[in-house]
């Protein structure tokens, strides 16, 4: 979209202002886990309400709460003067209160106008869909933004979705809009013309909104009144104009913020370690997600790669680590063709950093122990006579990277998936960097992390690198590229369309090139 | 009936009169299956459901002394096994497959042992239009004898896909089938919506199987079925999903079963069993040709993981 | 299978609940749990059986001690059990290899006749040689005819993505049909008038009885092959393999595993061990192949091994409890006037309450207190668009 015009505020439809909306003394426990201790907030009529917190501070229990999801043990909820409990989404929705997820409720297989009229309360036994369509043009034709209402959702990009599921609660009529990280898929820019139209229409009486983000810059610019979750409690609130960002941060995190330099400059560079040329392949549905990719990394610097989700880099590391197969192009390590087979990965010692460990790179119900022998287990060192697996030696090697990396599971032969996110992501670590590393592969490798833990392991990526391997960081937080590449690529729409080193790289020239203008 | 005197003509005739005929219970049962698969459910029990139809159908018939009540009763029977079936597979950590191979063999077992008093004994049988009445030739008349069920069925798939696109439940069915997300996101019950659907479907698995014991081959036995409630399941994927397009392929693997009994009423006897084979081989050739070890295949329901 | 791009149905990943979608008890109940939960199943199912054949007008205690007296009730009758038990071990296997690597293959039938079939042919070819060397032509040429229509299925299913459950299933009507065209026609036995077989194979190809017992080596075949399934699944490299894969293709792809090519092998093995129930079903039981072999072995094989857990150690003393079911059917119908399908009726609840009684795993006792507590959800993650 164009630079942001002044804002808009539509006419207000509504004579009354939305309700007030406040929670009193809410808690909600999962079994011995207390999400939420006796939180209370107060989201004024036509107000921009921000809530911050880390990751696990309760911040999405709290919204669902309001929305139904859960029940919460204690406390109460009120709108307006009523107390209310909705039982379930439907419940919130008729009560005026709508969420725009984070995770996209739309299905991806039906188009935006079945989505639309399939969000609304109720549904008239029969849908006349001529008459649905005329209306929805009707009510797109007050909006600031168009959409196509025939295009199958799943072939739209996942800024256009974000601005469907806003619209969305628009066309309900929702008085209170709930969003949680609602700019985590957007460019700078598209976040700034969705949060400038939302502040409008809060201002014009339209709509209360309460937006679950972690971006000071956000809160600051948009926000009226601000409240910061610590470990389920409310720990801090107040007006923004009122806080500074450290004081907020303090609030966020109990400590002072540790904050990240940017890499300084690189010294000698080794040789070129990995050259993708001319890539192509097709994501799930067969639609082109790699269009010509090439780009090389060389031995001791580190390759960001800045993208917004959905943008094809995904699939550029399902091919590397052997996930997807590739139309076309090549990938050449260390000189010599690389299809991502097991013995090339040992001989060439190519390791993958996956995001979603869990989901990408181990077997949930397998032994925390088993997992870590994932590279290791037909080797000699594990085997005897060549065919029989060793569980002694196994269960040695991942003793001793416990203890290397920190890593609390309640015992080493206890399934992977119980233990935390942090703590998978170091075994899939102590796995992966084990042993001399010539090439890595990293994809957002600390999301969802508490900030001791990102700064654990943007620490292992860096001695990895200091120690002669190639780095390739895909990640779609700019800050983490900023603070660990030497060099940045910028990809949108599966071609690389930017690059510059992170000496004089700018974010919002970044930014850009990520939504796809130069 | 001799097709030789028909020269030439008697091998197709005898083949569309067969297609017509075998493939009603190939259309109720893929019919049925469309509703539980579009709800995102797979249901590999429907054999076990159609044996049960035929049998409860069978007896209900005998007992009764009306075909009608027969047809309902099976379709009775088979709503009670879908619901069995959606009951279990909504237990968590249970395999939807596997349940459907446990009911499929549950079913046959019970149909085999309640119906053994069945195979002698002659019940009421379904009638048939006579819409060959006009000929003079005895073959053409046989095979333009048209069940008033395979009417229903016929009309049964328009109207399904009428329902898909444009009622508010068909509507709730596919949203529930294609993003278990956003269906509860929007508030609906997936487990309930999936319990309806297999439930329906098995209504109309079992309305088939009692085509096969109430019109033809029109007796109760145990080698009745050949595995038409499986086919089924790969006629839904060969149709893509889509209700019309299943009643075109019932009609075309009706023919295809139709093959070896065409063969024999023209004289041809040899190679029966292998032209029995014809409708497995083709569905095997169709998913193969249909499928794709990358891409996910177009109008499949998102949230099947069977034909994935 | 789990995730893309073929996967067999798993509770999806990550679900944003705090307490977690993976529930595991800690390892002393989870032995406790693989005990207990299957014994109650099966009590559940006679109880429910029970009631069944009461409806049915048998009387209950009576029923229940026929099935005792025809599946152990002498040392005749328990021979009849292992012999019936002894192709169950085989097509058992051929559903519980696969199965580890989450695939559900229902080929067993169609590879025993399959089977059948090759050792016949095999016998015929080599009938002037040494017997010894016939019993282990007839062996090869079973296992590799019962292992091409399983490989096949599992070719089919990662090269084209084609599902494994239906395509065998499939091969299963189509390997019945082969089977009775070459029977009924080309290999027909002039000399077998009412029932079509192929021509015998001779007394002297025959597979002998265990020394000391009535039953056949075709029980050692079935015992062995079990023993030789679980060393390779849970000791070799080649097992550790096939669990990853079984666990989670992604985590396997990205470990660099060749996982088309152990897919294939695996399916191999597992229509090569239905083949040999085959072979030993004609060598040992009935010295000439006809419609006798088809006689659900395959599919019984299917509950075998479900109700073992896929667990190839536990399919004997699984495949000799079914056995014995199946060996009671006879003394059912002559005592109690049940009809033979009373079996099948038992078998189809025995399997039904198997897999419900899954959903109680892990809710039995009290979880022991774990060291960490379970993971929040994480709050910033975001799903790919």
């Amino acid at each position: 979209m164009s630079a942001p015009a002044a804002p808009w505020v539509p006419p207000s439809r509504h004579r009354v202002p939305p309700p007030l909306l406040e929670t009193e003394s809410l808690s909600k426990r999962f079994g011995a886990f207390r999400a939420l201790d006796r939180v209370t907030i107060r989201v004024e009529p036509g107000s921009v309400h921000a809530l911050l917190g880390e990751n696990g501070a309760g911040k999405s229990t709290l919204v669902k709460c309001i929305m139904g999801y859960h029940r919460p043990d204690g406390g109460r909820i009120r709108l307006g003067e009523r107390e209310v409990l909705p039982r379930s989404p439907r419940e919130a929705q008729a009560l005026g209160i709508g969420m725009v997820y984070q995770h996209f409720t739309l299905v991806p297989n039906m188009t935006v106008c079945e989505n639309l009229v399939l969000s609304r309360a109720t549904l008239p036994f029969v849908v006349d869909w001529p008459r649905e369509r005329a209306a929805l043009t009707s009510f797109l034709g007050r909006m600031p933004f168009q959409i196509d209402l025939d295009a199958r959702v799943r072939s739209l990009s996942a800024g256009e979705k974000q601005k469907i599921e806003i619209l969305k609660q628009l066309y309900l009529e929702s008085r209170i809009v709930i969003l949680d990280e609602p700019t985590s898929v957007l460019t700078p820019a598209e976040a700034d013309d969705v949060l400038t139209m939302l502040h409008g229409m809060a201002r014009g009486g339209e709509i209360s909104i309460l937006i679950i983000t972690h971006k000071f810059r956000e809160v600051t610019r948009y926000a009226d009144e601000v409240t910061v979750l610590r470990r389920g409690r409310a720990v801090g609130r107040g007006r923004v104009g009122e806080l500074t960002t450290g004081a907020m941060a303090e609030m966020m995190m109990g400590a002072a913020v540790p904050s990240e330099s940017r890499a300084p400059a690189r010294a000698a560079l080794g040789e070129v370690r990995l050259r993708v040329t001319g890539m192509e392949a097709n994501d799930d549905a067969g639609v082109p997600a790699l269009r010509d990719v090439g780009f090389e990394v060389r031995a001791g610097e580190i390759v960001g790669v800045a993208a917004i989700a959905g943008n094809g880099q995904e699939e550029l590391v399902e091919v590397l680590a052997g996930q997807r197969p590739r139309e076309s192009g090549s990938v050449v390590v260390s000189g010599e063709e690389f299809t991502a087979t097991r013995d090339q990965m040992r001989l060439r010692r190519v390791r993958c950093l996956p995001e979603e460990p869990l989901r990408n790179a181990c077997v949930a119900t397998m032994s925390v122990a088993e997992n870590m022998a994932f590279r290791a287990f037909d080797e000699p060192a594990h085997t005897v006579m060549g065919v029989f697996v060793s569980s002694k030696t196994i269960r040695r090697a991942a003793e001793r990277m416990v203890t290397d990396y920190g890593i609390r599971a309640p015992s080493i032969e206890s399934p992977i998936g119980q233990l935390s996110g942090g703590n998978v992501q170091r075994s899939v670590l102590a796995r992966e960097l084990h042993g001399e590393v010539d090439v890595l592969i990293a994809a957002n490798p600390c999301m969802g992390l508490d900030f001791a833990a990102v700064a654990e392991i943007h620490e292992r990526i860096r001695a990895t690198r200091d120690r002669g391997a190639a780095v390739l960081l895909v990640s779609a937080d700019l800050d983490e590229i900023l603070a660990l590449a030497t060099r940045i690529l910028v990809m949108s729409e599966g071609r690389i369309v930017y690059e510059t080193p992170v000496e004089t790289a700018e974010p919002a020239v970044l930014g850009r090139y990520m939504a796809g203008h130069a | 009936m001799s097709g030789a005197s028909m020269g030439l003509w008697g091998l197709p005739i005898a083949l569309a009169g067969g297609a017509l005929r075998v493939s009603a219970p190939y259309l109720f049962v893929s019919l049925g299956e469309c509703l539980t698969e579009k709800s995102g459910r797979i249901n590999l029990g429907q054999e076990g459901t159609l044996i049960m139809g035929a049998m409860s159908g069978y007896g209900v018939s005998y007992l009764s002394g009306s075909a009608w009540l027969g047809v309902l009763a099976a379709g009775a029977i088979g709503m009670v096994l879908g619901a069995l079936h959606a009951w279990l597979c909504s237990l968590p950590r249970v395999n939807d497959v596997a349940v459907g191979i446990a009911l499929m063999l549950l079913g046959i077992g019970l149909a085999f042992f309640l119906g053994k008093p069945l195979i002698q004994p002659t019940a009421p049988r379904l009638s048939a239009l006579e819409l060959g009445a006009w000929s003079a030739n005895a073959s053409l008349r046989t095979a333009l004898q048209i069940n008033t069920l395979l009417l229903a069925g016929i009309a049964a798939a328009f109207a399904m896909r009428s329902f898909f696109r444009r009622t508010r439940w068909g509507l709730v069915i596919r949203v529930v089938g294609e993003d278990a997300n956003a269906a509860r996101a929007m508030g609906y019950d997936i487990t309930r919506v999936r319990f309806l659907a297999t439930a329906v479907g098995g209504f109309f698995a079992g309305v088939g199987g009692s085509f096969l014991s109430l019109y033809y081959p029109g007796s109760w036995n145990e080698g009745l079925s050949s595995g038409q409630g499986l086919m089924a399941v790969a006629l839904v994927i060969f149709a893509r999903w889509d209700p019309v397009r299943c009643l075109w392929a019932s009609l075309l693997f009706g023919g295809a079963s139709a093959v070896g009994p065409a063969l024999q009423s023209v004289g041809i006897t040899v190679g029966y069993n292998l032209f029995a084979t014809a409708p497995y081989v083709l569905t095997l050739a169709i998913m193969i040709a249909t499928s794709s070890a990358r891409r996910t295949l177009a109008g499949q329901p998102a949230e099947l993981t069977v034909a994935r | 299978m789990t995730g893309a791009p073929a996967s067999a149905p798993t509770p999806a990943g990550s679900a944003p609940d705090p307490t977690g979608d993976v529930e595991m008890p800690a390892r002393g109940s989870a032995w406790l749990e693989a005990l207990v939960i299957p014994c109650g199943a099966l009590a559940v199912s006679f109880v429910v059986f029970g009631a069944f054949v009461a409806l049915a007008g048998a009387s209950v205690p009576g029923v229940y001690y026929q099935m005792y007296r025809g599946a152990f009730g002498t040392w005749f009758s328990f021979q009849n059990t292992l012999l019936r038990s002894a192709p169950l071990m085989l097509t058992a296997l051929c559903t519980a290899l696969p199965a580890q690597l989450g695939l559900v293959v229902i080929g067993g039938e169609g590879a025993l006749v399959l089977g059948a079939l090759a050792a016949v042919v095999t016998a015929h070819a080599l009938v002037s040689g040494n017997p010894w060397v016939v019993l282990v032509g007839m062996a090869a040429s079973a296992s590799a005819a019962g292992g091409a229509l399983v490989g096949l299925a599992g070719a089919l299913r990662v090269l084209r993505g084609v599902n494994e459950t239906i395509s065998t299933l499939l091969l299963n009507y189509i390997a019945i049909g082969v089977f009775k065209h070459l029977v009924e026609g080309p290999m027909r036995d002039p000399a077998s008038l009412n029932k079509p077989s192929t021509r015998p194979i001779g007394d002297a190809n025959a597979l002998g009885n265990i020394p000391g017992m009535e039953v056949h080596w075709g029980l050692v075949y079935g015992a062995v092959a079990c023993l030789l399934a679980y060393v390779l699944m849970r000791r070799t490299s080649f097992g550790f393999a096939a669990r990853m894969i079984g666990g989670n293709v992604r985590a396997a792809l990205l470990s660099g595993l060749a996982v088309k090519r152990i897919v294939v092998i695996t399916c191999v093995l597992a229509g090569a061990c239905a083949g040999l129930a085959g072979m030993a079903e004609v060598a040992a039981v009935h010295g000439t192949a006809n419609a006798s072999l088809i006689a659900g072995y395959g599919y019984t094989g299917v509950l075998v091994a479900f109700l073992a857990r896929q667990n190839p150690l536990a399919v004997v003393p699984v495949a000799i409890l079914l056995g014995g079911i199946g060996a009671s059917g006879g003394l059912l119908q002559r005592e109690e006037h049940l009809p033979d399908a009373a079996v099948n009726v038992l078998q189809g609840i025995v399997f039904v309450v198997i897999l419900a009684s899954e959903t109680v795993r892990g809710r039995l006792w009290p979880r022991l207190p774990r060291g960490l507590q379970p993971a929040p959800a994480a709050e910033g993650s975001r799903e790919a668009a």
